[in-house]
């Protein structure tokens, strides 16, 4: 698959950009930081209108059989507006398990509902720092899920959760209905990604994958989820850089334009560097879906993306001065996104050792 | 398979056959002066196979194809450790620029041809002691003389001068107007008198710039190659060839593989370094940016193929690699400890990590300093000002110094 995006994937960026920056506005995400359980629903609605949630899935379950390049663009723009709920990517995450790991029975079940947007999903590997644990303390025994999971995006809205558990004497990779589990609000900086603890008893689940090739699975999935994630944080990095620019290129002082002091034109230019790197490794990554390499590539994305997100929201603040720490400024809404979308799909650390270990073939 | 790829493969089996007679290996040992002498026959050589001028008119003896090809061929030609270099900015800028300005055309492909076969070497005579980065508050002066021009002056940095037969200078004309206004750009032979070469030992002890004297030397006006005073747009052609060259992910220095070998070889505390964590982040990271930068470079021939321009962002690509490249390698001889002492001025920078650290602040300065570069994504890319320049507007006689 080619790294230079085709006309039709170039009027998705302009489309989806469009509609975005007309019904996404900060005065609407703002209220959304001090409540709990509340998402943005007009992002949701437009999401699911605009067939973004069928995008990549297949055609024959309501799918539009686009791939992680297609959804990559769409994410990057719902980065550069913020998007108003984690669903895009988690849903996303829970359709690609079942449609790559399911019976067709699970597929003809899950997939349609999870196209129409209709049934959210959500990924629930991580126990604290540990994205995909070695052992994990999630346990699946005759078809039942037992204990928690942890700080899961999109837990309080989702319906189902694929879970990466431990089975009799191996690991199952899982999905589970989450209509009788006990959520636990997560009180976060970032409130509107639904962050939750979700405490299963006795929950019924069925096995997608078992045994040592769990374990793949459910790293290629966070790794599919991980290259959405790392076009969010591209964009979101893009646009501050922009607003920082814009900034620069308003404030006076000193007599002068302050984009004129190299300190602060060389902090933005710097910008500029982290995001293209970052956009490079994106496209690169959704490129290679399908490919040996592709976990490589997807580590690289993400850990270039969470860095020009971190970095972007750092700087564009720095540059505002006082400005910037105002709640109506809005910057910290980037500055907390930057850092919920660090930690959801695994932090740096994480990928760091999975990039290493690909490099260096201490994993096969 | 693309076009292009059969060519990256035919001239890379090229490659692999001259390798035992020019790579680096037949170099070890020589003195400079035979090193060059190999580095000639090594062009003649690639001039015989076709693989020298790819993109010149094949009216001067280059082979008509394009960009792509060319930069295809270097990237396959810098893993080998040829002895090339002594050519770089000749074929890179002032030959270029001779085809373009030159008006004796007979006298033009004459030179041509000889600079592509080895025969003769061309430098650039930009940079002064009173202007590097600042190109066009050069001292310089080219004074009328007859019907031609005198020059007086000092040029410093040149690469190569010691060797080269010509150069292409830029010199004030007139130092009534503002600095930009008031240059004209010439070539001049190397050997006339009044030119005096002195080499500069740099850093990592070896000598491939200059200073360049010239006192009262005479040269023809047919030897100017841009009208009186529009010298500084004849300079900034010459820089912007520079935009199609191979790139290298790694800053001209060793690859990352390199990295891994020796971390995997070297014991730290019982175990090899290789496992410690702040090895490997420093592996992740530097990997995950080589690779933006890789994809970078590969959607620019993409877009060079499919006849578009490529995007600006090629221009991270020094930046970003050679300062990477130089903490990289202070962390490669950090690693080796009470090994990391020994150190050989004639290493080769892409597989030498202790000649990468000590060359690398060459890289970040020549050619851009990464403070230019960060100036110039701001201004070009990004809109955004300049920087106060006292001396805009100003007839350059009249800027203090």
């Amino acid at each position: 698959m080619s790294i230079l995006y085709d006309e039709g994937q170039q009027a998705i960026a302009t489309e989806s950009r469009r509609v975005l920056e007309a019904r996404v506005s900060k005065d609407e995400l703002l209220p959304l930081l001090e409540a709990s359980g509340e998402y943005h629903t007009a992002f949701w609605e437009t999401a699911k209108e605009q067939g973004w949630t069928a995008l990549a899935l297949p055609e024959a379950y309501g799918g539009l059989d686009l791939g992680l390049a297609e959804l990559g663009l769409i994410a990057h723009q719902a980065g550069r507006t913020l998007s108003g709920a984690p669903f895009l990517t988690s849903s996303f995450g829970a359709a690609k398990a079942i449609e790559r790991y399911g019976s067709d029975a699970q597929k003809t079940r899950w997939l349609p509902g999870l196209a129409s947007g209709e049934i959210i999903g959500a990924v629930a590997f991580a126990e604290g720092a540990n994205a995909l644990p070695a052992a994990p303390k999630l346990t699946f025994t005759d078809d039942r899920i037992d204990g928690t999971a942890t700080g899961v995006a999109g837990g309080l809205a989702a319906d189902i959760a694929i879970v990466f558990a431990n089975g009799p004497g191996m690991p199952v990779l899982a999905i589970a209905e989450l209509a009788g589990v006990a959520r636990t609000a997560i009180a976060s900086f970032d409130n509107s990604r639904l962050f939750a603890d979700l405490g299963f008893t006795g929950t019924p689940a069925e096995a997608l994958v078992t045994g040592s090739a769990a374990r793949d699975a459910a790293l290629h999935i966070l790794a599919l989820q991980a290259v959405v994630t790392a076009h969010e944080q591209t964009g979101g990095a893009e646009a501050l850089m922009e607003v920082a620019r814009d900034y620069a290129l308003t404030r006076r002082a000193f007599g002068q334009l302050i984009g004129g002091f190299q300190s602060v034109k060389h902090r933005i230019a710097e910008l500029y560097g982290l995001v293209e790197l970052a956009r490079a490794n994106c496209i690169h990554a959704a490129a290679r879906a399908e490919t040996p390499e592709f976990i490589l590539a997807a580590a690289a994305a993400r850990l270039s993306a969470t860095e020009a997100y971190d970095t972007a929201a750092r700087d564009c603040v720095q540059v505002h001065g006082g400005i910037g720490v105002t709640w109506e400024a809005g910057l910290h809404l980037h500055m907390r996104r930057a850092r919920s979308l660090a930690l959801e799909q695994g932090n740096s650390l994480f990928w760091e050792d999975i990039l290493v270990d690909r490099l260096t073939g201490e994993a096969a | 398979m693309s076009d292009l790829d059969a060519y990256r493969s035919k001239a890379a089996a090229w490659l692999e056959s001259v390798r035992p007679t020019f790579g680096k290996c037949a170099r070890k040992g020589l003195s400079e002066a035979d090193d060059l002498a190999l580095g000639r026959r090594y062009q003649k050589a690639k001039f015989d196979a076709g693989y020298a001028g790819i993109n010149w008119p094949t009216e001067y003896g280059g082979q008509g194809l394009t960009h792509l090809e060319k930069v295809t061929f270097e990237a396959e030609e810098m893993k080998h450790g040829f002895p090339n270099a002594y050519f770089g900015i000749s074929l890179g800028m002032p030959v270029p620029i001779l085809m373009q300005f030159g008006e004796d055309k007979d006298f033009v492909r004459e030179r041509v041809l000889k600079a592509l076969q080895g025969e003769e070497i061309w430098c650039q005579l930009f940079s002064e002691p009173a202007g590097g980065s600042d190109l066009a508050g050069l001292r310089t002066r080219a004074e009328t003389d007859g019907n031609g021009w005198k020059l007086n002056g000092q040029k410093v940095w040149t690469s190569w001068a010691q060797y080269s037969d010509y150069g292409v200078i830029v010199a004030r004309t007139d130092p009534n107007v503002p600095k930009h206004k008031g240059l004209t750009y010439f070539w001049v032979d190397m050997k006339a008198p009044g030119v005096t070469v002195r080499p500069i030992k740099l850093a990592g002890g070896d000598s491939h710039v200059n200073e360049v004297f010239f006192d009262d030397v005479k040269i023809g006006d047919d030897h100017r190659m841009s009208p009186v005073g529009g010298g500084f747009a004849v300079a900034m052609a010459t820089l912007m060839i520079e935009r199609y060259v191979a790139t290298d992910s790694g800053g001209f220095g060793p690859h990352l593989d390199l990295f891994i070998d020796l971390a995997k070889a070297t014991d730290f505390g019982g175990k090899p370094a290789i496992e410690d964590s702040r090895i490997r982040q420093q592996i992740a990271r530097n990997y995950a940016m080589r690779s933006g930068l890789d994809a970078i470079t590969a959607r620019a021939m993409l877009m060079m193929q499919a006849g578009m321009t490529p995007g600006p962002e090629g221009s991270l690509n020094k930046l970003v690699s050679v300062r990477s490249r130089q903490k990289l390698s202070e962390l490669a001889i950090d690693l080796q400890g009470s090994s990391g002492f020994a150190y050989d001025a004639h290493g080769f920078v892409k597989d030498n990590w202790t000649n990468s650290w000590i060359n690398a602040p060459t890289g970040r300065i020549a050619g851009g300093a990464d403070e230019m570069l960060l100036n110039t994504i701001a201004e070009k890319i990004l809109g955004l000002p300049q920087d106060h320049r006292p001396d805009k507007g100003v007839p350059f006689n009249q800027i203090p110094a």
